[in-house]
C-alpha cells in the first residue's frame, strides 16, 4: 500500500459527509451533496490510478469529470424549472 | 526518502485536507449558498494539488498530462456548476432573479455605511 492508495482511503472517508448531504434537506442541498460527491470521487479515482501506476486508469476520473458536469447541469436546470 | 517524496506527501495532504474541509463545511453549513462555497474548495485547491503531486512523481507524461486536463476539467466545468445550481436554489426560492426591494435596501445601506 502505497501514499497514493493511503490519500484515496483517506479520500473515500470524505465521501461520508457528502452523503449525508444527499440523505437529507432540500432537493437543491442534495444537488449540492452530489456535486461535492462527484467531484471526491474523481480525485478518489485519480489517485487510484495513480497508486496502481496505471496511466491508462485515467481515462476514468476524466469521463466522470465531463458526466459530472453535465448531470449536475441537467438536475440544477430540472430543479430550476419543474419542481 | 527523497525531496520528489517529501512534496508529493506535502500535495497529498492539502488534497485530503482540503476535501475533509469541503466535506465537513457542506455537511455543517446553514443555507445552500454557504454549501455551494464550501463545495468549491476542492475543486480550487484539492484537484490542482492532486494534478501537481502526478506531476512531480511522474513529470510531463501520459498521466501527468491527464491528471492536469482533469484539474482544468473540474476547475473550469464546476464553477459553471456552482453558478446553475446557485441560480436554481434563488429561482426555486424567489421565482425569478430579481433583486428583492430588502436586498436593495440593505446593499442602500451598506453603501451609506461606507
Amino acid at each position: 500500500m502505497n501514499i497514493w492508495l493511503i490519500a484515496a482511503a483517506a479520500m473515500l472517508v470524505c465521501l461520508v459527509p457528502a452523503g449525508i448531504v444527499c440523505l437529507r434537506g432540500d432537493a437543491i442541498d442534495r444537488l449540492v451533496g452530489l456535486e461535492l460527491a462527484g467531484t471526491l470521487v474523481t480525485i478518489t479515482l485519480a489517485l487510484l490510478a495513480e497508486g496502481f501506476g496505471r496511466a491508462s486508469f485515467f481515462d476514468l476520473p476524466l469521463t466522470l469529470a465531463l458526466l459530472t458536469f453535465a448531470g449536475g447541469l441537467v438536475f440544477a436546470r430540472f430543479l430550476e424549472r419543474w419542481m | 526518502m527523497s525531496g520528489t517524496d517529501i512534496a508529493v506527501a506535502a500535495l497529498l495532504a492539502a488534497v485530503v485536507l482540503s476535501a475533509a474541509v469541503s466535506a465537513i463545511g457542506v455537511l455543517l453549513a446553514k443555507d445552500v449558498y454557504d454549501r455551494l462555497q464550501f463545495s468549491f474548495g476542492i475543486s480550487a485547491v484539492g484537484v490542482w494539488a492532486m494534478a501537481a503531486a502526478v506531476l512531480v512523481k511522474e513529470s510531463v507524461s501520459q498521466a501527468g498530462i491527464k491528471s492536469i486536463l482533469i484539474a482544468i476539467i473540474v476547475f473550469f466545468m464546476n464553477s459553471v456548476l456552482t453558478h446553475a445550481t446557485a441560480r436554481a436554489a434563488r429561482i426555486r426560492r424567489y421565482g425569478n432573479l430579481d433583486i428583492r426591494p430588502e436586498e436593495k435596501a440593505n446593499r442602500a445601506r451598506e453603501r451609506d455605511a461606507a
